[in-house]
């Protein structure tokens, strides 16, 4: 495993190296849209419920084997402790990132990135009082709140035309959130099209 | 790049330590968050302890005023880059971040210890290109970091949010909006907007400044810069039912020395910084005589090739400083470098622009002490390089008399908060320190170069009348990769040893020394002028308070698009 892991970023590096920017830079512009849904990992299994989300993307050549990325999307999420105030979450969660589109593995991409998600809770205002509600499990989310983090996925193309594509997504992300961090992984499905 | 390394190296020769590994600030002016060349305490971004460790002398950095600094804002008694005015580039740009470890979803389990909330940085603005040599400027930004500790104090002052956006006191929030020209010559703007300020006192409380507005004027032509502004500044304290306002002109006028002026024998420059105050209601500074002025002059002087003097001095009816140095080249091949030097800093106050008086809690606190410091230190610098790698070397010793500090008579709390009592004072003997600096490097192309640093101080005198005893030592890593000619990684590996605060408290606040780590990545794209960068900061190392009556300095992650025009 560990031979694999060195091979494969020897291998990104040395594909990186030999990139010239300047060439590739936006050569190609792609917009999607992505359905799926997501799966708590770790202490947040006790947390949240899976929960389907859906979003759009925007895809640009960087270099010749590395594309970037941004992410848009929305989910709602609801909480498995019974009996609080707040009945879930909106969460809007943006992600920036680079795909590593390495020859060997090919048509699978692996990307990496930062993520940031803004989150606020769903509640009725006239049923809690913000200032003492803070105190209570999810009081926090009575305000917006975003936290950073980062993540890693691969990206299967399935179809490949040349003005469109279908494909799948799995993404695992890490809140850099206290008392601990916060994993998620989320699995989808998306459509690109290419506008030039 | 080589070429360029070598060039750092050299300088490091003539300016000290080479610069640190290209970490980007969260804002202009917070820099000293990602160095520990020396010690450098964050309270918050409208107050720190910044003190490289050649410089010399017991003071902060931004204690000490310079011609360099006419354009820095006046922070009680400090010189700080933040809130920064300075027109940026034309583009449009966007930053925001976090100090991270909010709860989101672990808010769902956490019923016990729960953290306290992480607050943002929020920063939006354009200059737009010029059009005829005429463009246009906008920007928001407030740093909301730094403000959870304080907050339940501080809130208390004010009859509103204190801010142009939220919720979180943030310790300033500022907006401008103004027009500039620029041609091969000329170089102008006129900037007004409002602020929001807390700024740290010598009694060590914060006090809330609202500017409505806030104008700033600036005109370069040739060697000549004139600032002139206006601030329109609201004072309150809203427990005490205190009010005041203070309507400030203040700016200054200098004629540089140019390049032709610094390639002869004798060089002379001059300027002139004012502030004239109109005070009303409680105002908790007083300038005395409502007005000063500070003409200065610069000397430099290069009798021979290898060696160069130069020599700043400011005098007016109160006060007189003299910052002076000679220098000698030795002769080197062509890839070294070595300098012999002594440095001289004496007068009657560090900062002589400031405020006399702070008034707190019935009592008076001179910001200023009667006699002089005295300053002198002599080091040698030296740097070598070869093909792919270069070393450098700076050792000094000092002597300081007449130092400045504070008298602590009396401490007084305020829930977590510690305040103090008493006068800017003296140390009327001798404080003595020997500093040494070491650095490495190495570079490959433009693709990667690498830092090693090193240093340590020893002081000998009066430790526990000073107001920060700084580190002993530091040592420092960083690293700068460019791949594919256009993603940039740059991070650094830092440890700096314990530091003491002495007098703002009855007992002693030691920041202990720790490991930390920064590290920024950027996504460039030339072609389009466009660039996209996150940046951690404060990774590894604990979350510690590191001055009086600050916040604690947090992990954070700022990231920030920015298109060039």
């Amino acid at each position: 495993m560990k031979k694999l892991l060195l091979a494969l970023v020897l291998g990104l590096c040395s594909a990186a190296l030999a990139q010239s920017p300047t060439d590739s830079s936006f050569s190609h512009i792609y917009v999607s849209v992505e359905g799926g849904e997501q799966y708590p990992f770790g202490d947040l299994v006790d947390a949240v419920e899976n929960s389907f989300y859906g979003g759009f993307g925007f895809r640009y050549t960087y270099t010749e084997n590395i594309d970037g990325f941004v992410l848009m999307d929305y989910s709602y999420i609801k909480p498995i402790p019974r009996g609080l105030k707040i009945y879930g979450a909106h969460q809007v969660s943006g992600k920036l990132g680079l795909d590593f589109k390495w020859k060997a593995i090919a048509p699978l991409a692996i990307g990496a990135g930062f993520v940031c998600d803004w989150v606020r809770g769903d509640y009725d205002d006239d049923k809690i009082d913000e200032t003492s509600f803070n105190k209570d499990l999810g009081g926090t989310l009575t305000d917006n709140e975003t936290e950073f983090g980062w993540f890693a996925r691969v990206n299967l193309p399935l179809i490949r035309r040349e003005t469109y594509r279908v494909g799948f997504n799995a993404l695992w992300k890490e809140l850099w959130t206290l008392p601990k961090r916060s994993e998620m992984l989320s699995m989808g499905v998306y459509f690109e099209r290419r506008i030039w | 790049m080589q070429s360029c390394w070598k060039k750092i190296l050299l300088l490091g020769v003539f300016a000290g330590v080479p610069a640190a590994a290209s970490i980007n600030a969260e804002m202009e002016g917070m820099e000293v968050d990602s160095r520990d060349d020396g010690t450098f305490l964050v309270g918050g971004p409208t107050y720190f302890f910044d003190r490289m460790l050649g410089a010399g002398g017991v003071h902060s950095e931004s204690e000490l005023w310079s011609p360099e600094k006419l354009r820095y804002r006046l922070l009680f008694n400090r010189f700080s880059v933040l809130p920064s005015w300075d027109p940026m580039e034309p583009s449009v740009w966007l930053k925001t971040g976090n100090e991270l470890g909010d709860m989101i979803y672990q808010d769902f389990i956490t019923s016990k210890n729960r953290p306290d909330n992480r607050t943002p940085i929020l920063e939006g603005g354009f200059r737009s290109p010029s059009f005829k040599g005429f463009w246009a400027t906008a920007r928001m930004f407030q740093d909301d970091h730094f403000s959870s500790k304080t907050r339940s104090v501080r809130h208390k002052k004010v009859d509103d949010e204190f801010s142009l956006f939220g919720e979180n006191y943030p310790m300033f929030s500022s907006g401008y909006a103004g027009l500039g020209f620029t041609n091969a010559s000329v170089n102008a703007s006129a900037l007004v907007g409002e602020e929001y300020l807390w700024l740290f006192g010598e009694s060590s409380r914060w006090i809330p400044v609202h500017y409505k507005p806030r104008v700033e004027t600036r005109v370069d032509v040739a060697n000549l810069s004139a600032t002139v502004v206006y601030e329109d500044a609201e004072y309150q304290d809203k427990r005490e039912k205190e009010r005041g306002n203070r309507k400030e002109w203040n700016g200054s006028v200098r004629y540089r020395c140019g390049k032709a002026c610094h390639s002869s024998v004798f060089g002379v420059a001059a300027g002139l910084a004012f502030r004239a105050v109109s005070d009303s209601g409680t105002v908790y500074t007083e300038l005395e005589g409502n007005r000063v002025a500070w003409p200065f002059i610069e000397l430099n002087v290069r009798p021979v090739k290898r060696v160069k003097a130069e020599a700043v001095f400011g005098m007016n009816d109160d006060d007189w400083l003299v910052q002076d140095s000679i220098e000698y080249q030795a002769p080197t091949p062509d890839r070294m470098g070595a300098v012999i030097g002594v440095k001289n800093i004496s007068g009657t106050r560090l900062n002589p622009l400031a405020d006399d008086v702070e008034f707190f809690d019935g009592s008076e606190i001179a910001l200023s002490a009667a006699g002089q410091m005295n300053l002198i230190q002599s080091y040698v610098s030296f740097a070598d390089s070869i093909q792919f790698a270069g070393i450098g070397g700076r050792v000094s010793l000092w002597a300081e008399h007449g130092a400045e500090t504070f008298d602590t008579t009396e401490t007084v709390r305020d829930e977590d908060l510690v305040y103090r009592k008493g006068d800017v004072a003296r140390i009327n003997s001798w404080i003595k320190g020997v500093t040494g600096e070491l650095w490495i490097g190495a570079w490959y192309r433009e693709m990667f170069s690498f830092k090693a640093l090193g240093g340590f101080e020893h002081l000998e005198g009066a430790e526990d009348e000073i107001e920060v005893t700084p580190a002993e030592f530091f040592v420092s890593f960083s690293a700068d990769w460019l791949l594919f000619k256009s993603f940039r990684i740059s991070h650094s590996l830092r440890y700096r040893s314990d530091a003491e605060w002495n007098l703002r408290s009855s007992d002693p606040l030691m920041v202990k020394g720790d490991w930390f780590w920064d590290a920024t990545f950027e996504q460039m794209f030339p072609k389009q002028r466009l660039y996209l960068a996150g940046t951690l900061l404060h990774v590894l190392g604990n979350e510690s308070i590191e001055t009086p009556n600050g916040s604690r300095n947090r992990m954070r992650f700022v990231c920030t698009v920015r298109k060039m025009f």
